[in-house]
């Protein structure tokens, strides 16, 4: 089960530079009309100028009014991949509270209100897909990564809530999370992984709506089962369901 | 979001019929009036919800969140033999009522569930409208809901207009095997889908096409088709505003904002715990016992089924099946039992473990409920591909057994019920004998998805709340179709005799339009 490009548009927020230009090529060359969100407008245009059929959404994701009137524009999306996020490294001392609401805004509130606009047409048909980018952060949160660990945490809370209020309704969005892995972006490290490579996997990840990948998390290419503690794998294995990660390349 | 419209601007008179509820009564009634040319109004309690939704029931608690996937928002507080609980029904609250997440059997009754006849004396005499008047509604009704089945060979009466089911897979053959060699005489359940292309046989859930025939998709939407009918969701009647032996108005919660609606006709279908409610609600100076309430019958003779679940393997693996039904065990040494059917579920282990600890409630092992999870895991890696029937075993009415005003149900289950059910389980082990077949039951487990009773007609208004043409006996411009007319419960699903009767009190109403 494949989105093809009759199913809809695809909507990739921070379209503007690093992994989610990466996206946007890919989806482009897959030929997929793709939407790009971002705050900077050159920024987009020159993804533009890469991608055939892109066009440039210029807004800032943080302002839900904002989102709502560019969503109202676009056609029916198919695909909504929220790989926006900002990553700013202060030391917590350092932080005000204005600062910290301008990360919160970016990368939780954002992904929320480019989630809210393009859930409308997907509940409309019944059929959508929607794949944020996150990461690890939350889990053991870096020294001067305060805002970021403590937003993209909330995002992947976000992603769980979700799925508690549509799912059961709405079995044929479906919404998961992926990891892309330490990138040589500018949000990530000099020795990363090519965008190129990542995306790949993203966008194939993205096009896949399977039920059954809804609530799933992969990293990279692959698969990260959630833990289960003892008593819960003597089960698994007594009743011979074993869960198995899965990988992109047999999907 | 694609909804069915909801016409909150609805205007609040000049309406030829005002329906409450639009559940398989109000939804088949209300179409039968539009498409003959009448202004209808539906007033529906729960909320508009996208049309691609396809949950089904669920525990989901909060009542917000409940209200917004169409399943009746607050638990039902049942106080039976002077037990009290707090539970969620399979009760719905939305465009189609309960009738969303049904499996779609639509069964008409056999004609001693109506008639008295020689052999099988009928516990009330005899509804006030025999089989045979009822016959034409059942087929017009089975036509107006796409149904598709095979008869009944044991009946003798004219079978229903049934379409041609789809050819019997490879799990249902061999139950239909099965069951032929233990001398019993399946056949394909009336179904009610209509089975359009990409059709996933939504049993127990909602379907997001109109494909499954539901008070939604067979009433209210071709109602609205129409253009002559209007529909307000959201709108929670509060009180019928009396004027003598007349509904002046009704008057209804919307969005928060107190609305009152006229119409010149009144018909209440809120189903058989919520007809009676709005009726009791509405006592006023001149109706102190409740509106339409001169007989104290309002709310009174409260039935459901008891369901008597049964795990079968077929010895094939295969999806679940809904196909089987049989009439074997009706009506056995004289007493009435009911229909036996395969309930569309394969026991799967949630399944199990839910049946499990329903069987531990209320019993002194309840602290083992927990427990119940383990062996439910072992059923499961046995069970895995068995198919659950289930027993409906027909309940009849007793004054005391009633809903209040409050929405309290308050039920005894009578010792005649209990020998009864002992019969019933009986027949069932002996049809199984030989078949690798489990009854799961220990303790009686009410159908509460399958409420009747509470608004009975018949001919004396002293014995019965509605008049045969389902018009009160005490209010000249209030009609009823739901289930709570029927004076007994039957031993089939009732949902075909609702649509049937609805349709029966849309005529008498078109006929006395003049």
């Amino acid at each position: 089960m494949r989105v093809t490009p009759e199913d809809g548009i695809v909507v990739v927020t921070g379209a503007g530079s690093g992994l989610g230009r990466a996206l946007a090529h890919v989806f482009a060359h897959k030929g997929f009309a793709v939407a790009g969100l971002g705050r900077r407008a050159e920024a987009l245009e020159e993804t533009a100028a890469l991608c055939p059929g892109f066009f440039a959404v210029p807004v800032d994701i943080a302002d839900a009014g904002a989102v709502r009137a560019a969503f109202a524009t676009l056609p029916a999306p198919a695909v909504l991949v929220n790989n926006a996020a900002i990553y700013p490294r202060r030391d917590l001392l350092a932080e005000t509270g204005e600062s910290w609401a301008e990360t919160v805004n970016s990368n939780l509130n954002g992904l929320v209100n480019c989630t809210l606009a393009a859930l409308g047409p997907m509940v409309q048909r019944g059929q959508g897909r929607i794949l944020n980018v996150a990461t690890f952060a939350d889990l053991n949160p870096l020294p001067g990564a305060a805002a970021y660990s403590v937003s993209k945490g909330a995002a992947r809370i976000f992603t769980r809530a979700l799925i508690a209020d549509i799912t059961d309704r709405f079995p044929g969005i479906v919404v998961s999370d992926w990891m892309p892995g330490m990138l040589a972006t500018k949000m990530g490290i000099r020795d990363g992984l090519d965008p190129a490579t990542a995306a790949a996997w993203g966008a194939t990840l993205a096009l896949l709506r399977d039920p059954s990948l809804t609530g799933s998390t992969f990293e990279m290419d692959r698969e990260i089962l959630p833990p289960r503690g003892l008593k819960n794998r003597v089960k698994d294995a007594l009743l011979l369901r074993r869960r198995r990660p899965r990988v992109l390349s047999d999907l | 979001m694609s909804t069915l419209a909801d016409h909150g601007d609805a205007p609040e008179g000049g309406w030829d019929a005002l329906v409450i509820g639009t559940g398989i009564g109000g939804g088949t009634l209300g179409r039968r009036l539009a498409e003959a040319g009448m202004r209808v109004l539906f007033l529906e309690k729960g909320q508009a919800d996208a049309r691609s939704a396809e949950n089904g029931l669920s525990e989901v608690a909060l009542p917000e969140a409940r209200a917004v996937r169409g399943l009746w928002p607050a638990p039902l507080t049942a106080t039976v033999d002077g037990i009290t609980q707090r539970f969620f029904a399979p009760l719905g609250s939305g465009p189609g009522g309960s009738s969303v997440f049904y499996a779609a059997t639509l069964e008409r009754p056999d004609r001693h569930d109506i008639d008295d006849t020689p052999g099988r004396p009928h516990p009330t005499g005899g509804w006030p409208l025999g089989f045979d008047t009822l016959a034409p509604s059942y087929a017009e009704a089975a036509r107006l809901y796409r149904v598709y089945g095979t008869p009944d060979p044991l009946s003798p009466e004219v079978p229903l207009p049934l379409r041609a089911p789809p050819p019997l897979t490879a799990v249902e053959a061999r139950l239909f095997d099965r069951l032929q060699r233990s001398g019993l005489h399946p056949y394909h359940a009336p179904t009610g889908i209509e089975r359009i292309d990409g059709c996933r046989m939504c049993l127990g859930r909602k379907c997001p096409k109109a494909c499954k025939m539901d008070g939604r998709s067979a009433g209210v939407e071709p109602a609205l088709a129409t253009g002559r009918a209007r529909l307000v969701t959201g709108a929670e009647v509060t009180r019928l505003v009396m004027d003598g032996d007349r509904i002046a108005a009704v008057e209804a919660t919307v969005d928060g904002t107190s609305r009152r609606f006229t119409a010149r006709r009144i018909v209440l279908a809120g189903g058989a715990l919520g007809s009676p409610r709005v009726l009791l609600r509405s006592a006023c100076e001149d109706w102190p016992d409740g509106v339409a309430n001169r007989s104290g019958l309002v709310g009174r003779n409260l039935m459901f089924h008891l369901n008597e679940i049964l795990a079968v393997w077929p010895g094939l693996d295969g999806p679940p099946t809904k196909a089987v039904s049989f009439r074997d065990l009706y009506h056995r040494d004289g007493q009435r039992l009911g229909t036996v059917q395969a309930m569309g579920i394969r026991a799967s282990y949630g399944e199990i473990t839910y049946y499990l600890q329903r069987m531990l409630e209320g019993t002194r092992l309840a602290p083992l409920a927990p427990v119940a999870r383990l062996p439910a895991a072992l059923a499961a890696r046995l069970l895995g591909s068995a198919q659950i029937l289930v027993g409906l075993l027909e309940d009849l009415p007793y004054r005391e057994n009633r809903v209040g005003a409050d929405g309290h149900i308050h039920y005894t289950l009578h010792d005649e019920l209990k020998a009864r059910r002992r019969v019933f389980r009986r027949a069932l082990r002996q049809a199984f004998r030989g078949q690798r077949g489990l009854l799961l039951g220990i303790a009686p487990d009410l159908n509460w998805g399958h409420p009747c009773g509470t608004l009975r007609f018949g001919h004396d208004p002293a014995h019965s709340v509605l008049r045969a043409d389902g018009r009160t006996h005490d209010v000249e411009n209030l009609w009823v179709a739901d289930a709570s007319f029927m004076p007994t419960s039957m031993g089939v699903n009732p949902s075909l005799t609702i649509a049937a009767f609805a349709l029966h009190v849309a005529d008498g109403m078109l006929g006395g339009r003049k």
